[in-house]
């Protein structure tokens, strides 16, 4: 076994369509995945029907990816951006 | 032209329109406008069951077996709940199923009104995607997106919620101008496959990840192929072999991979993991490569995930990105589809062979042990079952014992023809999914195989067969014991049979009162002998508690009316 990756705080932030279902399935798939989330916000995306939810995570960057995968695959989900503490914001590869 | 429709209309029209044939369903009060609309449309067969898990289930088993949506129909409230576990049975196995659930009307929704659930919150974690219909006009747009949802990409299960004043609300219906879901636009990058084809971790072509997996299959001495129920979605059966022949990998088939690549097949081992073959697992802990195709290495298969194939190098092929590095590490992950991504592996792997290997591997078999012997062992039972319909059959298991007996001993030739409840591990499963298994493929042969413990879950539904004319052939391996448990509480917690002894009711006088007069012969037959070869008949078999005396007992399921 590899040592563990170490632990970083990392923000993640969905663009999602602003539907109630939509917004509710992206927060359960938090509570789903039982991530560990830091905090968590909702903001109109500034484009009229999409909203932006943003949260922190700490944990490896492996984790973080599946994180952003679960979100990659949901319906209704249009781009998700990872940024790591001290790394520049890159949109999670699909 | 236009008509003045109810929403109720529209929703069976759109079904017609979307090619949905057979509907699984219960009704009740909310979902009343649907089922007085619904025979004014005769291509609609609708499967009246006896409890709307069993219809979801039928509509999972009629989705696995023909690729296309299943459908299943409830009300609101405890209808709906009812479908839970069909539904999370379906989702963990990747089954198209397409719910529709009455709501109770508009006004009355977040009241606590009388049979009102929040099914859609209830459902969320265990559905691809889920609609409340808010207007009569969303609904047509709807239904046709909830049936491309179910099955793009990696297939799932899709709830749509309608209220009833919905289904009672007018519009001017203009045909063909089919009024959209004006959200469908939104759905954006999301309506494609979950994941655009690439490798991981690399240049991110599929070229190069294909290039890669060829690599390392060339210096490879140990290497295996892991089949799963990807290359059954997928239809990948030939491009696997062709991959299996052109390198002599051998295959090891999942739980649910099996039938994905022939049993009987020289390069074939067995499936892998908790209940798996000990030499297919001896083979997983010595490989030096293994290329996992369509497949999530799910716990029952790897077991710990820190001492599973610890000296080999995984290739992992997935439709779904987030699949790749989830579960167990990846050397070379490639997203895309198992059919696509096998062929271009097949074009660039060197032709190559592994006979020392393959023959290390057998090294490992040992003979089996004596319970699995004799004229009604498990064994002896599924070659009757495959002789009786001359290896053309769909065996459909139930969750337990007997589930993995069929998966490891029945000689699956033919594609997609085992089907069973994987990943939920659903009791209860069998007789209803096979159900719909057989509604798709009309005229060929369904076995439901099932414990003593499984088929009480939902042996209600052979009246839904009997009133709709279903020769489904039942099998129950009946031992008087929830078996799977008592193994467990046999080698985990001190032989302590704690509530696993399990009653049964006479299943041949079961099956004699809930057949039609005259549709065909019940027999009890019960002794030693061998089981007959009639195909017309199913059989029950049963074992005492041991296992070594067992009886075997016709269950005649013929009810052809």
């Amino acid at each position: 076994m590899s040592a563990p990756n170490p632990l970083l705080a990392h923000t993640v932030a969905v663009l999602l369509d602003d539907g109630l279902v939509t917004l509710n399935r992206a927060v359960g798939v938090l509570r789903r995945r039982n991530v560990p989330i830091e905090g968590l916000a909702l903001h109109p995306s500034g484009t009229a029907g999409l909203s932006r939810l943003t949260f922190v995570l700490k944990a490896d960057a492996a984790t973080a990816d599946r994180v952003a995968q679960q979100f990659h695959k949901m319906i209704g989900v249009r781009s998700v951006m990872v940024l790591a503490d001290g790394d520049s914001t890159t949109e999670a590869a699909r | 032209m236009s008509e003045l429709l109810t929403g109720a209309e529209i929703l069976c029209r759109a079904l017609v329109d979307a090619g949905v044939e057979v509907i699984f369903g219960y009704p009740g009060g909310a979902i009343m406008p649907f089922y007085h609309a619904l025979p004014d449309h005769p291509r609609l067969r609708h499967i009246l069951v006896r409890h709307e898990q069993a219809a979801a289930h039928a509509a999972d088993g009629y989705a696995r077996a023909s690729g296309r949506v299943g459908v299943c129909v409830a009300t609101s409230g405890p209808g709906a709940t009812n479908l839970v576990t069909g539904l999370a049975a379906a989702y963990m196995d990747n089954s198209p199923v397409v719910a529709i659930t009455g709501q109770v009307s508009r006004p009355m929704i977040g009241r606590d009104a009388f049979q009102e659930t929040d099914i859609i919150g209830i459902t969320l974690p265990i559905t691809k995607q889920s609609y409340l219909v808010q207007d009569v006009t969303e609904l047509a747009g709807v239904v046709a997106d909830a049936i491309a949802v179910a099955r793009e990409g990696r297939p799932g299960p899709v709830l749509i919620d309608v209220p009833k004043d919905v289904q009672n609300q007018k519009m001017d219906w203009k045909n063909p101008e089919r009024p959209r879901d004006p959200r469908s636009r939104l759905r954006g990058q999301s309506l494609t496959p979950g994941a655009k084809p690439g490798t991981l971790g690399s240049s991110g072509s599929v070229e190069e990840g294909v290039h890669q997996a060829a690599r390392l299959i060339k210096g490879a001495d140990r290497p295996l192929l892991m089949v799963g129920h990807g290359v059954i979605l997928a239809d990948a059966y030939a491009d696997v072999r062709a991959l299996a022949e052109k390198t002599g990998i051998p295959v090891i088939t999942t739980l649910l991979g099996i039938s994905g690549f022939p049993d009987g097949h020289p390069l074939h081992l067995g499936m892998p993991g908790m209940h798996g073959e000990v030499h297919v697992n001896r083979a997983i802990q010595q490989a030096d490569v293994i290329v996992g195709i369509g497949l999530r290495f799910d716990d029952r298969v790897t077991g710990n995930t820190a001492s599973f194939a610890p000296q080999a190098r995984i290739i992992h092929i997935d439709l779904d990105r987030s699949e790749i590095g989830k579960n167990v590490p990846v050397a070379v992950g490639i997203v895309g589809d198992a059919r696509d991504i096998t062929r271009r592996l097949v074009a660039a792997v060197e032709p190559r062979w592994c006979e020392r290997w393959l023959e290390h591997i057998h090294g490992f078999k040992r003979p089996r042990a004596e319970s699995y012997r004799g004229d009604l062992s498990p064994d002896a039972i599924l070659a009757s079952i495959c002789e009786a319909s001359q290896g053309d059959c769909t065996i459909v298991s139930d969750v337990g014992q007997h589930q993995m007996w069929v998966a490891k001993l029945y000689p699956y030739r033919r594609p997609n023809t085992h089907i069973t409840s994987g990943g939920l591990g659903a009791m209860g499963f069998a007789v209803p999914a096979a159900m719909g298994v057989h509604l798709a493929r009309p005229g060929h042969t369904v076995w439901a195989i099932s414990g003593d413990g499984g088929f009480q879950m939902n042996m209600a539904e052979i009246a839904t067969m009997v009133q709709e004319g279903l020769p489904v052939k039942m099998a129950v391996f009946n031992n008087g014991y929830l078996g799977m448990v008592r193994q467990w509480q046999q080698f985990f917690h001190g032989k302590r049979y704690s509530c696993t002894p399990i009653w049964s009711p006479d299943y041949v006088k079961l099956a004699e009162r809930r057949s039609r007069p005259g549709a065909g012969g019940v027999h009890d037959r019960t002794g030693s002998q061998r089981v007959p070869d009639d195909p017309a008949r199913g059989l029950a078999v049963g074992a005492d508690r041991g296992g070594a005396r067992r009886r075997a007992r016709e269950l005649a399921t013929d009810v052809r009316s």
